[in-house]
């Protein structure tokens, strides 16, 4: 018998049911899929009486992709969002980013809010109990020094969900419930840059569902990993990329991976009005470089995922740009 | 142990209704091994790392080591015990019995359920979509090779 | 043994296994399946401290908490374990001092898993903390402070073995080539967790364990040895086992402390790990380095090889002396080299202990040799196929350190390979970044010398025959997955002429079956086929005899084929089997029990120097393989596309099983060659999950296409020799060759993964672009002179 924490799960189905489970029960978490959140209950990190199960929600349970705008549930497993026909035609980045976490059985019951919500990950924190403790804890969780960075006082865990960047390019807003209602924002807005603290989430509040906008600029979804499975991403990328006539005049990456949380890289203005180039992609690739902070998290080199990250990023951005390789030398 | 009080669960087990008397915080994984005494499902890793306890729920391969016992309640389970029909083994047992696409075993029923599900769904599938289906499920005997093979066969021979 | 039969009914056919019907249902039972009705929950309280001075264990807190039924600790068992009998240091709970993050310091046996976990938390340690060391350099520094007082300078054992004139042989090459390689620690990754299930008859003093174990009689050996107990009070089963490797061939500690705590509760005690406890528990392949020196002539023929080797063997013996051993011993055997020196180190360090692991010792020598081989093969212009076959062996023959070669199928080998992967026309023609490498390797069908010596028969078998008219086949082997209780029913129906499902075997209970030394080495097939034949010849002479009167001709002149007796060259209806096992029966005065039994001669036992007897064997298998990779300079990625494999394993009496076997050596060597190692921080393991200990999934899994060479070997059972791990050490040089095909990149460090790889790529780049700013400024300079 695995011993789990003696939690109890609440199972409201409606918002208001849930945003009052989630006031009921100070100590409660939401989880949908659990796939991320049962791993670490199971290696004891948390303790929550209570498990607030947010799938018996039917409005966070639906994909709508109509002329207007794409909105997915929060709760839509990952496997239906990738397996979902407008949104693999029209949006694959996100299909890809779906279609890319783990395996089929995680992809199966992990949820579009549990990927966005997804704790940061870090080689000293997603531990059993026994390893956490003989490392003397982490900033992270029931200790006090960051040991990727033992000088600073921030976490670092790196967020390693494949979906954000995906959603990110598409300039996705999500709608959050809580005790004040529902209300609306950028996803971008729900990270910082904090490995302890990654999510913007107030106490009580949850993802309802992430909407993105009609006709979405062309993009794509790329993931370094070390395995053709499973594995989280040591750097994940999405480039949207739009052109007029041979120029580029749209552009947005995001990443994944790297940092606390997923970002929108900044600057991509300066390589608007150009047709992609090798220079051009030179400068993406270095503009990638200077903003992802990849620290000592996974058990790769932290340089290989700020060179992949960039690597990536040029890939997809050639692809769409209609430069048919980076053609660079060994 | 847990002070979380029990309740009893009802759902459906390789085809015949069931209910246990369980806490929220049980993992299926436990709840079929230790009191069902359903064994084949197996626990190969510390939390979804193995597909080792791959089973179907609703049809769908699912971990049952990430999955609490609560959560099946009017949903229908199925283990590796649950495809033998009246003694006989399903087409995709036989194929993995007879083209060795099982060596130690223990990765077995996982790969087995997680194929079901598979060929449920597709029952024609190319090789690359049977290594997509089986991608969280580890085998360290094998190589593979006659899994890809064995579930090949069964698709071949479906009825 | 001479070839049994010209016609092969049983042997030699692709053979699902005979207990495959139970993995594939669920209906095996593990360890961990086994009932277990009012067992208690065993933990185990592990060290915090890579290396310490224990000053106290208090468990009286914990002993006090309701429900705990037993806590143990080192002052409850004050013996030794280990595998060697020269080498045995390591307790099963650490005793004064405890010298790696996650060895045994206590265990409890509690109502249920709270419980437990809770009594663990009330243990309190106090410890006084000593240097540790995590690299072989830091252990051997001057200063370092010995895990083992015995062992000055951390060196568990040095090896210094000299064959042939090597100065010789470097000063008559043409070329010259020195390389260091280093390989990193890899752990087994079997896929059933490590668990003990252990029975206590206080009232009988008896002991029963239930154990995922490989070498049920070294568990005996060491509880025997551990709990003070007779033997004969102890009784080992083994249940259905989900994979070794080589990690369950020693007693492990959980084994004993299970055992500690199911006597010290009086009562059946549970005890089974987590992913991260099994890891733990390790005794994988060390963190290897190996420096290598090898001469050539100009037409590719070898002259001499100089190898160094240092292994970070862990906190404690295990296998240690064996796996030093072995790394020297088989640079012998696969190919003929006039002269060989050899230097080994087997280093402590305050780690997990390492042992044996598939390919035992010979992998990541083979590595380094196979690489420098192609990488001289390129300097001289070589094709890398053309320098293997200039340095073939001819069998029967003896290596310089006294390895009997009895049969040789490498040449065919490499025909196979080289025709099937289109090596001539498509090696350095696939394109960028893809390329084709290939490498050999060979490895024992059992070590001839076994580590107890006892006097006894290195295998016995027994066939059974009552009423019932089944052949019960009875042997201590360990069924692991492999098949070899498959093998051993192939091999006793086919010298009896009968069906397989007849037999029926009943495998590893000390109870019911005779003592065999284990699965390990390959030796199973080899030493186990031979006994099962010999007590299968034992019963069919009996039966011969009892059909000799109603067929009224010596026995002789009978032959028994498809359980039908007839004279021989008579094809008349003959007698069927039920009735003349029922007159023997009745002849030898009712159950029949016939014992076989098999001895690896003296002879092949190895050579006379210290350690000799380490790589000795009756058979070495063979094995040729091609490799084809992509590899993405971008990300890193390597991909391996294709394997071609041919294995010389004597004669395939499963040749089902034997390609299951060849395929997962291979799988297991790409394994070791893209991703998988142990990490460590301050000497807790990185590695503890199967996300940190990355085993290949389906995904960027290979097709193998494989090639079955059949030599024959005149010792082997119908000729076999061992079939599932001489093609592992193979891939690892495989594989790089082929990425140097590719791009252009020699790869010296295991794993390849694809940090290593851009880190390669840029030194690389960093090197070509200084070596231009050179030349330029060299010009600039002999510009200036003029």
């Amino acid at each position: 018998m695995e011993l789990l924490p003696p939690f109890h799960v609440a199972t409201p189905g409606s918002i208001a049911a849930a945003v009052a489970a989630g006031q009921d029960h100070a100590a409660s978490r939401f989880i949908a899929g659990g796939t991320d959140l049962m791993v670490n209950l199971r290696h004891g990190i948390g303790d929550p009486a209570t498990l607030i199960d947010l799938r018996g929600i039917p409005e966070l349970r639906h994909v709508s992709a109509e002329p207007d705008g794409l909105v997915i549930g929060a709760a839509v497993t990952l496997a239906e969002l990738a397996e979902h026909p407008a949104v693999a035609s029209r949006y694959p980045a996100i299909a890809t980013a779906a279609a890319a976490v783990g395996a089929p059985a995680h992809r199966a019951a992990g949820t579009v809010g549990g990927n966005l919500c997804l704790d940061t990950r870090c080689i000293f924190y997603n531990r059993s109990a026994w390893w956490r403790e003989a490392n003397g804890f982490c900033l992270k969780y029931q200790g006090d020094t960051c040991h990727v960075a033992p000088t600073g006082k921030r976490c670092h865990a790196a967020f390693s969900g494949d979906l954000a960047p995906a959603l990110l390019v598409h300039a996705a807003e999500i709608d959050i419930a809580g005790p004040g209602g529902v209300r609306r924002q950028p996803l971008a807005e729900l990270y910082a840059e904090d490995g302890a603290a990654h999510l913007s989430l107030a106490p009580g509040e949850f993802l309802v569902r992430v909407v993105v906008a009609a006709d979405p600029w062309p993009a794509s979804y790329a993931k370094a990993r070390a395995r053709g499975a499973i594995d989280f991403p040591l750097a994940g990328v999405a480039v949207a990329l739009r052109r007029s006539g041979e120029e580029v005049d749209g552009l947005r990456v995001a990443l994944t991976g790297t940092n606390a949380r997923p970002f929108l890289l900044a600057g991509t203005d300066a390589l608007l009005g150009a047709p992609v180039s090798p220079a051009w992609l030179d400068r993406l690739g270095r503009l990638v470089q200077k903003q992802v902070s990849p620290m000592r998290t996974t058990l790769l080199a932290a340089q290989y995922r700020r060179r992949v990250a960039a690597a990536l990023a040029q890939r997809l951005a050639a692809t769409l740009g209609g430069l048919d390789a980076v053609g660079r030398a060994a | 142990m847990s002070q979380t009080a029990k309740r009893v669960r009802a759902f459906r087990l390789n085809g015949r209704a069931h209910e246990v008397l369980v806490a929220d915080n049980v993992l299926l994984l436990d709840t079929l091994r230790e009191a069902l005494g359903l064994t084949g499902t197996k626990r190969g890793c510390d939390g979804g790392e193995c597909g080792a306890c791959t089973v179907l729920i609703d049809g769908t391969p699912r971990l049952a080591c990430l999955t609490r016992t609560e959560e099946c309640e009017g949903h229908g389970v199925e283990t590796i015990e649950g495809l033998v029909e009246n003694g006989r083994m399903s087409r995709l047992q036989r194929a993995f019995h007879e083209r060795l696409g099982t060596q130690c075993g223990y990765c077995t029923p996982g790969m087995v359920m997680a194929a079901e599900g598979l060929l449920r769904r597709n029952p024609d599938p190319s090789a690359a979509e049977i290594r997509a289906a089986l991608a969280g499920n580890i085998c360290r005997c094998t190589g593979y090779v006659k899994i890809v093979e064995a579930i090949e066969d069964a698709a071949r021979g479906a009825p | 043994m001479t070839v049994m039969r010209n016609t092969r009914e049983v042997v030699g056919q692709p053979t699902p296994l005979i207990d495959g019907i139970e993995k594939v249902t669920g209906q095996a039972k593990y360890t961990a399946d086994l009932p277990a009705a009012g067992a208690l929950v065993g933990r185990i309280l592990r060290s915090p401290f890579s290396h310490a001075r224990i000053l106290a264990i208090d468990t009286s807190a914990a002993r006090a908490l309701p429900g705990v039924r037993a806590v143990v600790t080192g002052d409850d068992c004050a013996f030794t374990y280990g595998v060697l009998p020269i080498a045995m240091n390591e307790y099963p709970l650490a005793r004064e001092v405890v010298r790696y993050c996650g060895e045994p310091l206590a265990a409890v046996a509690a109502v249920d898993e709270a419980t437990a976990a809770q009594a663990m938390r009330l243990i309190r340690l106090e410890v006084e903390e000593l240097p540790a060391y995590y690299t072989a350099e830091a252990a051997r520094a001057p200063d370092a402070v010995p895990l083992h007082a015995n062992k000055p300078g951390n060196i568990e054992r040095a090896v210094h073995h000299r064959f042939g004139d090597v100065e010789a042989g470097f000063a008559a090459a043409d070329l010259v080539r020195e390389q260091v390689y280093h390989c990193a620690e890899i752990a087994h990754g079997q896929m059933e967790l490590n668990g003990a299930l252990v029975e206590y008859d206080t009232a009988r003093d008896q002991l029963t364990i239930w154990s995922t174990t490989q070498v049920p009689y070294y568990v005996h050996l060491m509880l025997s040895r551990c709990l003070e107990m007779d033997m004969s009070r102890i009784r080992v089963v083994k249940p259905f086992v989900g994979g070794g490797f080589g990690a369950r061939v020693e007693t492990l500690n959980f084994e004993i402390i299970a055992a500690l705590l199911a006597r010290a509760a009086g009562g059946k005690v549970r005890l089974l790990l987590s992913r991260e406890e099994t890891f733990l528990t390790h005794r994988g392949r060390p963190d290897t380095e190996v420096r290598l020196k090898l001469g050539m002539t100009r037409a590719g023929r070898l002259t001499a090889c100089a190898c160094e080797v240092v292994q970070r063997g862990g906190a404690y013996a295990g296998y240690g002396i064996v796996t030093i051993l072995y790394a020297g011993s088989l640079l012998h055997g696969l190919y003929d080299i006039p002269a060989i020196a050899y230097d080994g180190w087997r280093v402590y360090a305050n780690l997990p202990p390492c042992g044996a692991m598939r390919g035992h010792g010979s992998v990541d020598v083979r590595f380094a040799f196979e690489a420098l081989l192609d990488s001289m093969a390129a300097e001289a212009g070589l094709d890398p196929f053309t320098v293997r076959r200039q340095n073939l062996l001819s069998a029967p023959t003896e290596t310089q350190n006294g390895l009997r070669v009895e049969s040789y199928g490498l040449d065919e080998c490499l025909d196979w390979v080289e025709r099937t992967s289109g090596w001539a026309a498509r090696r350095g023609r696939l394109g960028p970044g893809r390329g084709l490498g290939m490498a050999c390797s060979h490895y024992v069908s059992g070590a001839a010398k076994p580590i107890h010596w006892t006097g006894e028969p290195h295998a016995v078998v027994h066939l059974r025959l009552d009423f019932d008219g089944g052949i019960t086949l009875l042997t201590g082997a360990a069924d692991i997955g492999q098949g070899s209780s498959t093998v051993m029913a192939q091999a006793a129906a086919e010298v009896l002429g009968i069906r397989l499902d007849r037999v029926r075997v009943v495998a590893a209970d000390s109870m019911l079956t005779p003592k065999d030394n284990g699965s390990y080495s390959s030796r199973v097939t080899f030493m186990v086929g031979n006994a099962t034949i010999d007590a299968a010849r034992a019963l069919r002479a009996k039966l011969l005899a009892a059909a000799a009167e109603p067929l009224g001709v010596s026995a002789e002149a009978i032959e028994c084929e498809h359980e039908t007796f007839r004279r021989i060259g008579d094809d008349g209806p003959g007698l069927p089997f039920a009735d003349i096992a029922r007159a023997a029966l009745a002849r030898e005065g009712g159950a029949i029990t016939a014992k076989g039994s098999f001895t690896c001669p003296v002879e092949f036992q190895g050579g006379k120097h210290k350690g000799g007897a380490v790589g000795s064997t009756m058979g070495f298998s063979y094995a040729a393989q091609v490799v084809e990779v992509a590899v993405d300079i971008d990300t890193g990625m390597v991909t391996v596309e294709q394997v071609w494999v041919a294995q010389d394993c004597g004669f395939a009496i499963n040749p089902l099983a034997v390609e299951g076997q060849i395929q997962g050596a291979v799988w297991m060597g790409m394994g070791q060659a893209i991703g998988e190692e142990t990490r460590y921080e301050r000497g807790l393991a990185l590695h503890g999950s199967l996300l940190d200990y990355r085993v290949p999934t389906i995904v960027e899994s290979p097709p193998i296409a494989l090639h079955i060479v059949e030599s024959i070997d005149p010792n082997g059972p119908f000729g076999a020799k061992e079939a599932s791990e001489g093609a592992l050490a193979g891939f690892l040089p495989a594989l790089v060759n082929a990425i140097a095909d590719a791009i252009g990149l020699r790869i010296d460090t295991l794993p390849v993964t694809p940090d290593r790889l851009l880190e390669a790529l840029a030194v690389r780049r960093r090197e070509q672009r200084l070596a231009r700013e050179l030349a330029r400024e060299q010009a600039h300079q002999q510009e200036g002179v003029v």
